[in-house]
Formats: structure tokens, C-alpha cells, sequence
């Protein structure tokens, strides 16, 4: 009996040891949990432990990459350095960032900041994971906490029911990026702000070429050998911004999607007739290549590509323009908007919000486009993208064209529907828009109720 | 350094609790009177109880419950009862879509997979000079890790400069048709998967297969060679009889694994004017459409088209495997 009795009080022994463990673990909170993620990102946390005593631990969740989180790195010290409130450690990982992040927050294990992008940003919103920051802002005179200095666009994805839940750190519009070596040998100006469909679709024919020199406005020019191509297409850039150039929509406020209207079927089909038509390269062609591949070759003239882009930087004679304005010159580009948000569970919200704004304004001084009027101006950007100067005035141009998808808890739904039903078959296997539209149109509005 | 120590800490603390649990377990399986032998296998064992409960049943049982419900990852689980399936099976425009490609998948790659495994297993099986080489050069497809396979498969359906495409358009010049643009048109992307699927051939289901043919015993082909029996019938009636077991063991496998294709699927991109493979699907609806209701109830479905058809193939399976106790009826 007694030797039963010793083990028991053994075992007993071993289990309390775990529970209080587990429960001491539970009580260092914030900074006990921080070593999990921590120490999983490479090099990043050296030098972070002596003497932050004081200072709260504030973990940041990024999709970067190496190099880019290198960057960040460099500025996270110099923002911990400054601050005797935080100090901000980073876990960067682009793999499987989104289902990481969506794990993570659903659980108990997220981090306090995190980058998001603005789809999930309005799922994440709708979903009360995100920290309402609208009297948080008001209160703040931080620069970045001014919400009448960001560009209206760039909010959309961030709002939800009139509450504001995170901060844009990028606005990036969708530009016209020109091959002006191949411009100059067709004897063709620039491309400028009066630009519409017209001279878009005028330029790409003088732009398309075939193996014996002939263009595709000259007779006898023979589209099934063709080696230069005027623009190219695969389901990106958007049908979207064509339609809203024309002067449709595709999601309304009150969650109809009247893709039948006549504007919107014009867009469409100025859409289908350019990928299935001669301006543009086959699909089997643009996989097989390298959709901007082709363009960096030199194969293709124009290519549509967001602002931050490294085309211009990184490819001879090419620069950025505004993209084509709509037939009645009506200007519109597709801005996508990259943020970042507060784990509504953070424990030190205080700390977070501080962390959040530094970071938020530090980040606006590093990526191209940040999403606020103020540091639109041609001479602070430069010095910060001396290589990109020349496309400058085009980007600040477009900013106040931008516009996002009308991002909300449904809208991937919707999304789904739209691409599998609607442009894959337009893009991939030659569909007409007006054979499709009537038969996908239901669909999508069921899929926003 | 000081987080580090505490992971560090609690990654020993698992193994410790973990084996309290057993000494726990033995100590009260004494208590209650069985044997010593008896008491020591489950205390010892149950490390992988405790995991298989945790990580295995735990997660299995949940996602039947979600499916039965409106979850969203975030916030409130609303129970909904059988609304999820009626919604797939009647209203949903992917869902038979994604069951008819992935059956017709499995229809085709199955076939292709178990036959040329068989057959490249028995050229393997061949005593001739240097086959140990031969038999490593086959295996190493199952060492190349899926990710850097569904590239290669890139470059070899590229419709320019890709061997497949080389090899394939005079065929298809022949019936007019142009170069296929494998993963974009619909018609084609089918055919590029399961010519993909060939891949499955070789390396582990070969090694099975070979191992299966070399326990057949020599005694019976010497047999069947004295009365006169040609290369084809020792095949049909010695050594197909005699590895039935494998193969019922490779449909099976080779089933399940066909039904289940997803890394393949989600790295190569297809477009999904064809349909998504089921699993993508409920990859899809979970995680970016965040339907963790709609996603758990596919997956149902699929689990129980896969024991469905494992049924069928077992419940065949006396017809035509032969084991070594049974008696030819």
C-alpha cells in the first residue's frame, strides 16, 4: 500500500509541475508568449532582450520576404531605438501568410500588429478581429493618425459601419508602363493624361508587328506570326477599371452587380475583344513567356502594372504613364491598398497603438505609393525613389483616381464567382461577355446577400 | 535568450507529462488487477493515444460538427443542421463541377498508375546485370519532394519549348488542332493532370509491386513451365493470382491518393474554368472565402466518396484476391 501511495503522490508530484507550468506561462503573458514566433525569425531579434526591461513587447506579423524583411528590420531598430514605450519584434514569412495570420487570430496566439491586405482587411473587420481605432486616431495628433491626410480610396477596406479598424501604408494605382524605345521606332508620341481607348487601341496597333515588319493597322499584316505585340492581358488588369472608365460598376452600395448595363458590356467586350483579338498575345503564349517577362524582352509595348513596380527601375527606356481614361474621358485606375491592423486581443493596446502609428508612418516613407496627400509631392518622393523619379508625376497624377474593389465581408464571394464564371472563360477559353453575363449576373448578386 | 529558455522548458515539459500520463496509467491499471504485461502495453502506448485523441479525433469530430454549421473562423458558430449539404447538392455552381473532375481523375490516373507500376515493377524483377542500379534510378521520383515536380511538369507542358508539346503536336496537327494551351484550356487540363499522374508510377508503388512479385515462389512458374505454360498465362495465372493482395492494396492507396490531389493542383495553377479538384475546393472556401461550415462539408463528402468506393473495392475484393490461407472456390 505504501509503495502504491508513494507513487501516486509521485505522479500527483509531476502533474501539478505541468499545470503550474503552463499557468506561469499564461502570467508572463505577452512577453512569455513572444518567444514562440520570436525566435523562429532569423537574426531578427538579436540585441532585443538587454535592457528592455521596461518596455513592452510588440509583435508584428508580416508577409516580407528576406530582403524586404531586412529592410523593415533596419527600420524596426531605429524605431525601438526611439521609443522607451515598445519594442517591436518581427516574424516575416510570405508563406501561407494569409492562412497563418487567419489561424493565429482565430486562436489566442496572434500577434498584436499585422499586415493585411484590403480584401482580408474588411473580412477582418466585419469579423471584430481588428481593434477599433476611430477615437484613438481622433484623439492622436500623430501625422499618420490625420485621417483627412490619406487619399478617401485607400480607407474603404479599413472601414466597417463607419468605424475605422486600421491604416493604409500603401496606395498603389495601377500605371501604363511604356517600352519607349518601341514607341520612338513607331513613330509614336508618349502617352499623356488626354489618352483614351482610342489612342490606346490606335497605339497598340502601330505597336503590333509581324515577322516580315508589317503592323497591325497596314494591310497584309499576319496575326498568326506575329512578334511584337502591342499590349497584353491575362485576367489582370482588372475588367474592372474598364468599367468603371466607362462609367459602369460592378458592385453597387445598395449589393446589386449590374455588370448588364450598357457601359459595363462595352467595357466587356472592349476587354474580350483585346485578349482574343491581335494586340495581344495568346495565353498559351503569355504562360509559356512570362506575362511581364514579355514586356521586360521587349515583345510587348505597354504593360499595366501597379505603381511599386521595379519595370521602370530595372528595365531600359521604360517609364510609367497614367492608364488610358474612358471613352468620355473619364479617368479611373484600380488602386490595390496594403494596410496594416491591431489584434483586437492584444493585451497592451496602449503600447500597440503607439507602435502601430510609428510604424505605420515609417512605412510610408519607404514604399512607393504611400496613400496620404502630404507626402504626394514630386520632390520629397524622389529623394526617397531617386530610381523611379522619372515615372513620379504620373504616379502622384493617378493617386486621385485610385479606387479598390468594394471590398466587404462578402466580396470574396462574389470575387470567386466572377473570376470562375465570368472572366476565366472570357480570358481562358474565348467566351463572349454577352452569352455569359445573363446566366452569371444571379449568381453574383445571390452571392452578395 | 530568456524566451528561448522558456520554449526551450516547456518543449520538456511535454515528454514529461507526457510520460507521468503513462506511469499514471500503468500504476492505475495495476490498481484495478490486470496483469503486469497487460498494464505496461497501454501505459506505453498511450503517448500515441493521447495524440491520436488530440490531433486525430479531436479535429475530426469538430469538423463534422462544423459542418452542420455557419462558421466563419471568426466569432459566432451558428448550427444550421444539414443546410450545408442541401446547398452543395443543389445550389452550389462548383460543387458537381469538382466531384466530376476529381472522379474522372481518379477514373483515369488510377488505371494508369496500378498497370504501370505492375509492369515497370516486372521489368525490374528481371535478373539481369546491374538491376540493384536500375531499381535505385526508378525510386528516385519518390525522393523528389511534389513541389519541385509540378515545376518540371511546367516546363515540360510549356507549349513552346516543353518535350511534351514536342512530342504530342504532330499527333495533333493531324486532327487540326493547335498547340494546347495545357493548363488554361479547359478541355485540356484533365488530360494534363493525368498525364501528370504518370509520375505516381514509379518509386514507392513500384518498390510495393516488386516486392510482391519476388515472394511468389519460383516452384510455381517451374511448374507451370513443365506443363507447357507460356510467358503470358504464368503471368494471368500464377503471378497475377499471387500478388492480388498488392494490387488490391494499390487501388486502394493509389485510390485515396488520387481523390486527395491538392499540391500538385494548387502550385500549378490551373484555370478553374474546368473546376477545382475537391480538396481545393475546400481549401478555397475555408480559407479565403472563410465558409469553414461550407469547406467541412465538402470534406465530408469526399471522405465519404472515398469510403464509399473503398467499400465497393473490398467488398469485390474476394472475387479476385487470392491469399495464401484461402481455399479456390
Amino acid at each position: 500500500m505504501s509503495k502504491r501511495l508513494s507513487m501516486l503522490m509521485s505522479v500527483l508530484l509531476v502533474i501539478a509541475l505541468v499545470l503550474s507550468a503552463c499557468g506561469g506561462s499564461k502570467n508572463n503573458g505577452s512577453s512569455g508568449n513572444g518567444g514562440n514566433t520570436a525566435g523562429t525569425d532569423g537574426g531578427s531579434s538579436g540585441g532585443n532582450a538587454d535592457g528592455s526591461g521596461q518596455k513592452v513587447q510588440i509583435r508584428l506579423s508580416t508577409w516580407a520576404g528576406a530582403d524586404e524583411a531586412k529592410e523593415l528590420q533596419a527600420i524596426l531598430d531605429d524605431l525601438n531605438a526611439k521609443s522607451d514605450v515598445y519594442e517591436i519584434v518581427q516574424d516575416s514569412n510570405p508563406a501561407e501568410y494569409d492562412t497563418r495570420i487567419i489561424t493565429q487570430l482565430s486562436g489566442d496566439s496572434g500577434p498584436d500588429l499585422f499586415w493585411v491586405s484590403a480584401q482580408r482587411a474588411a473580412q477582418f473587420a466585419a469579423g471584430g478581429v481588428m481593434l477599433d481605432i476611430t477615437d484613438r486616431l481622433a484623439n492622436s495628433s500623430h501625422p499618420a493618425a490625420n485621417t483627412d491626410d490619406y487619399y478617401e480610396a485607400s480607407f474603404g477596406p479599413f472601414t466597417h459601419d463607419g468605424r475605422i479598424y486600421g491604416l493604409p501604408w500603401l496606395q498603389q494605382p495601377v500605371m501604363l508602363y511604356v517600352n519607349k524605345a518601341l514607341f520612338d521606332e513607331a513613330g509614336l508620341s508618349y502617352p499623356d493624361e488626354s489618352w483614351t481607348w482610342d489612342d490606346f487601341i490606335a497605339a497598340a496597333k502601330k505597336l503590333t508587328k509581324d515577322a516580315n515588319g508589317k503592323r497591325a493597322d497596314e494591310e497584309g499584316f499576319d496575326p498568326n506570326n506575329t512578334v511584337q505585340w502591342g499590349f497584353t492581358l491575362n485576367g489582370w488588369p482588372p475588367v474592372q477599371m474598364f468599367i468603371w472608365q466607362n462609367g459602369g460598376e460592378v458592385i453597387t452600395e445598395d449589393g446589386k452587380s449590374p455588370i448588364d448595363s450598357p457601359e459595363a458590356m462595352e467595357a466587356l467586350n472592349f476587354y474580350a475583344d483585346l485578349v482574343q483579338g491581335p494586340l495581344v498575345p495568346s495565353q498559351t503564349i503569355i504562360r509559356d513567356r512570362g506575362f511581364d517577362q514579355m514586356f521586360r524582352n521587349g515583345q510587348v509595348a505597354m504593360f499595366m502594372g501597379g505603381a511599386a513596380d521595379d519595370l521602370d527601375r530595372t528595365v531600359e527606356n521604360v517609364q510609367a504613364f497614367m492608364v488610358p481614361a474612358g471613352p468620355d474621358g473619364t479617368h479611373v485606375t484600380f488602386a490595390d491598398i496594403l494596410g496594416m491592423g491591431i489584434n483586437a486581443k492584444t493585451k497592451n493596446p496602449d503600447a500597440a497603438f503607439q507602435a502601430f502609428l510609428d510604424l505605420t508612418d515609417a512605412i510610408h516613407h519607404w514604399k512607393i505609393m504611400p496613400p496620404r496627400k502630404s507626402l504626394a509631392d514630386y520632390e520629397t518622393l524622389k529623394e526617397l525613389h531617386p530610381d523611379k523619379a522619372h515615372s513620379l508625376e504620373a504616379i502622384i497624377a493617378s493617386m486621385q483616381y485610385g479606387r479598390p474593389y468594394r471590398y466587404s465581408e462578402k466580396y470574396p464571394d462574389w470575387d470567386n464567382i466572377f473570376w470562375t464564371q465570368l472572366m476565366d472563360p472570357i480570358v481562358n477559353a474565348g467566351a463572349r461577355p454577352s452569352d455569359l453575363v445573363p446566366k452569371v449576373k444571379p449568381l453574383l448578386e445571390d452571392a452578395l446577400k | 535568450m530568456g524566451h528561448h529558455l522558456a520554449t526551450f522548458i516547456r518543449w520538456l515539459l511535454v515528454p514529461v507529462a507526457l510520460a507521468g500520463i503513462a506511469v499514471l496509467l500503468y500504476w492505475l491499471f495495476r490498481w484495478i488487477g490486470w496483469k503486469k504485461k497487460q498494464a505496461m502495453g497501454l501505459a506505453l502506448v498511450s503517448p500515441w493515444i493521447v495524440g491520436f485523441l488530440v490531433f486525430t479525433l479531436y479535429p475530426l469530430g469538430n469538423s463534422l460538427y462544423l459542418s452542420f454549421t455557419k462558421s466563419s473562423i471568426f466569432g459566432k458558430t451558428e448550427w444550421v443542421g444539414l443546410d450545408n449539404y442541401i446547398r452543395l447538392f443543389t445550389l452550389d455552381i462548383e460543387f458537381w463541377p469538382s466531384v466530376r473532375i476529381t472522379l474522372l481523375y481518379a477514373l483515369f490516373s488510377l488505371p494508369i498508375g496500378v498497370i504501370g507500376a505492375l509492369l515497370v515493377a516486372m521489368l525490374l524483377n528481371n535478373q539481369i546485370k546491374g538491376i540493384g542500379t536500375f531499381r535505385t534510378i526508378y525510386f528516385l521520383p519518390a525522393v523528389l519532394p511534389e513541389v519541385a515536380v509540378a515545376l518540371l511538369w511546367r516546363w515540360m507542358f510549356n507549349s513552346e519549348s516543353g518535350i511534351l508539346t514536342w512530342l504530342l503536336s504532330p499527333i495533333l496537327h493531324l486532327f487540326g488542332m493547335d498547340k494546347p494551351n495545357w493548363f488554361g484550356d479547359p478541355r485540356f487540363i484533365l488530360p494534363a493532370f493525368i498525364i501528370m499522374s504518370v509520375w505516381g508510377i514509379f518509386g514507392t508503388n513500384t518498390v510495393v509491386f516488386l516486392a510482391g512479385l519476388q515472394g511468389v515462389p519460383r516452384s510455381l512458374y517451374e511448374a507451370a513451365e513443365i506443363d507447357g505454360a507460356n510467358g503470358f498465362r504464368k503471368f494471368l495465372h500464377i503471378t497475377v493470382p499471387q500478388i492480388s493482395p498488392v494490387i488490391l492494396l494499390q487501388i486502394v492507396m493509389g485510390m485515396i491518393g488520387a481523390l486527395q490531389i491538392f499540391t500538385i493542383a494548387m502550385f500549378v495553377r490551373p484555370s478553374t474554368a474546368a473546376g477545382k479538384f475537391m480538396n481545393q475546393l475546400v481549401y478555397e472556401r475555408g480559407f479565403n472565402q472563410m465558409h469553414m461550415g461550407e469547406a467541412s462539408a465538402i470534406a465530408w463528402v469526399l471522405f465519404l466518396i472515398i469510403l464509399a468506393l473503398t467499400l465497393l473495392v473490398f467488398r469485390s475484393s474476394p472475387a479476385w484476391v487470392y491469399y495464401e490461407t484461402d481455399m479456390k472456390r
